[in-house]
């Protein structure tokens, strides 16, 4: 029996840290719809960037050029891949969603456009980095901590807390700071806030830079964890929109836990049922979602306009 | 009459695309380009005519690959059989999955179709004792000998659809879905059932996917998972969008120029969806109508 609780707690163990990298990447998927009712297809492909961009820093930049330490050299990377996601999140808004919010599109139109974007990073990568995929080995993997009968990798401490801390300092910011009220009021009723005085095209600008630096420095944590190939954000969009409809469309807590909950399911699907039926699993449960519960798994605040 | 004539113009285009492309490999691309078009109609009658944004085509493309393959190779069907079969396959999983679909609008559906095509993929790779799973399944007729003779037969039916969507669009029919497309509640007050004619759109979109999907496994002679990733739903809607969604002629000119536009771009040629991804965001955000669209303009300017 207690060999069966060990084996629970260690999958269960294995799940949070898998959901906190989902969450990282799902949260702003989330917190753009949330405030623009819009999704960026191409978030994902921005955890792609991260991780890439995190790969050189690691092998060319920080040892290379800064004689850092290993470790150094991953935390500092964890900080580039953030400002790769930032620009991108600039670029983005810049490109697609401002000036088709300015032209009065369809909700739709941003969507595809952003499929385009998704086609042509993924594609250009691809182009860049060959479809070989790169050894991303952290520092941190190597050491294992015992505890009892469990254990663990640095690398999934590290992931957890980084992760932690990011999401507690974006509730601090949204909780505390005017921008993040601003944040807020325009996610709940965007043309009051705008009678109030709040500059929305800053908030918006700033929600899909804040999110997109989530997926960059997301791609610098799950880098290491996947096949790093041009293609390891396709793999992931899929799973991100999953947590984000069983979460609730726009709701940030929904999202935390549906991220959770689905690193946990995919650690014990792994562990009984083969990796092969990840997807399937996850997928079937998004089904199951949208029929019964589409608002997710924390009722919905708002109504959908007709 | 102007209708007939264009007709006839484009059936002689047809009929003599091989022979201006004489070689072997051009024709190949042919074939490719008649198929192209085929799924370009049926997604453009799902995206285009009745506003529904399905990223799930794919998977239905690849349900009629499988289902004439599998009924052909294992169970020894004749071809044409097998393709009745595996169109009304198709157009029935499309209509289950459009049952629960039509409930849900925009951004919902397409991640629930996005989903759909993940789980087929996910199906066809790990249901190996049906599917062969990435192994693939080899050796794989096509319906007709020559390269030649398939590239009529599959124009040929593309023509045919063509002319019947033509038709199904020019229809009352044609006219509810662009009114549910427009403004579903409007519609619905006067007494158009949306759910059932977006369902309807959903199926019939499948079915000729499927029909589609029918061709490719002989054409290619092997069959395997990859070939229905879901960034073939993306080049399909690419086709339609960059030709003009919601008319009949855009994406035909769509799945025929970005099917072309890759091989005349030679250097580009592993670089196929580098071109579509450019494609598709620019007209998106430039030139909504597609080509069609541009094509007004000019004429417009110039008249």
């Amino acid at each position: 029996v207690s060999d069966l609780a060990a084996l629970i707690a260690q999958q269960s163990i294995n799940g949070i840290y898998l959901g906190c990298l989902y969450v990282m990447v799902a949260l702003g998927l989330t917190l753009i719809y949330g405030v623009l009712n819009q999704i960026n297809f191409a978030h994902a492909d921005f955890v792609t960037v991260g991780a890439f961009t995190a790969f050189f820093t690691v092998t060319r930049f920080a040892t290379k050029a800064l004689g850092l330490p290993d470790t150094g050299g991953y935390l500092l990377s964890l900080f580039t891949a953030l400002g790769a996601g930032a620009i991108l999140g600039i670029l983005v808004n810049a490109i697609v969603f401002s000036p088709l919010r300015k032209a009065g599109a369809d909700e739709l139109r941003p969507l595809i456009a952003t499929i385009g974007i998704s086609v042509l990073l993924e594609n250009g990568q691809l182009a860049l980095f060959g479809p070989i995929p790169y050894q991303f080995d952290s520092p941190f993997a190597k050491e294992t901590i015992r505890f009892g009968p469990l254990f663990f990798s640095q690398q999934s401490l590290l992931v957890v807390i980084v992760s932690v801390a990011a999401i507690a300092g974006l509730y601090a910011f949204m909780r505390f700071t005017f921008l993040g009220k601003a944040l807020r009021a325009v996610a709940q009723d965007r043309e009051t806030a705008g009678l109030m005085g709040i500059n929305q095209n800053l908030v918006i600008a700033m929600t899909i830079v804040i999110a997109s630096a989530f997926a960059g420095m997301g791609g610098a944590l799950l880098g290491p964890v996947v096949v790093l190939t041009p293609f390891a954000g396709a793999s992931l969009i899929v799973k991100a929109f999953a947590i984000v409809i069983i979460g609730g469309f726009g709701n940030m807590e929904g999202t935390i836990v549906a991220g959770l909950l689905v690193g946990i399911i995919e650690a014990f699907t792994v562990q009984y049922l083969g990796s092969g039926l990840i997807d399937l699993v996850v997928f079937a449960l998004l089904l199951v979602m949208l029929v019964f519960r589409p608002t997710g798994l924390i009722a919905e605040r708002k109504e959908e306009n007709v | 009459v102007k209708r007939w004539i264009g007709i006839g113009i484009s059936v002689a285009l047809v009929a003599a695309a091989p022979w201006i492309l004489g070689t072997p490999y051009w024709r190949g691309i042919l074939v490719v380009c008649a198929m192209n078009v085929l799924l370009a109609l049926s997604l453009n009658l799902v995206i285009g005519y009745t506003g529904q944004l399905n990223l799930g085509q794919s998977a239905f493309y690849a349900i009629g690959a499988y289902v004439s393959t599998i009924l052909m190779k294992t169970y020894g069907w004749n071809f044409w059989l097998a393709a009745l079969a595996a169109v009304l396959g198709a157009g029935v999983v499309g209509l289950a999955l459009a049952a629960f679909a039509v409930r849900l609008r925009g951004h919902y559906l397409a991640i629930a179709s996005l989903g759909f095509a993940v789980i087929t993929y996910q199906v066809l790779v790990n249901w190996e004792s049906m599917t062969e799973g990435v192994r693939g399944i080899y050796g794989i007729l096509p319906p007709v000998g020559s390269t030649l003779g398939l590239f009529y037969l599959v124009a040929g039916i593309a023509v045919v659809v063509y002319l019947l969507l033509d038709n199904l669009v020019r229809s009352p029919i044609g006219e509810t879905l662009r009114a549910i497309r427009e403004d579903e509640v409007s519609a619905a007050s006067l007494g158009v059932n949306g759910a059932v004619w977006k369902a309807f759109a959903f199926g019939l979109g499948a079915a000729i996917a499927g029909l589609a999907g029918c061709f490719y496994p002989g054409f290619v002679g092997t069959l395997v998972p990859d070939a229905f990733n879901i960034v073939e739903s993306f080049t399909m809607m690419a086709m339609v969008i960059v030709g003009g969604m919601g008319t009949m002629i855009g994406p035909v000119i769509g799945a025929i120029v970005l099917t072309l536009l890759p091989e005349v771009l030679r250097g580009f040629g592993e670089l196929r969806l580098l071109v579509y991804g450019l494609a598709l965001t620019l007209v998106v955000l430039f030139m909504p109508g597609g080509m069609v669209q541009a094509w007004q303009a000019l004429r417009a300017r110039f008249a």
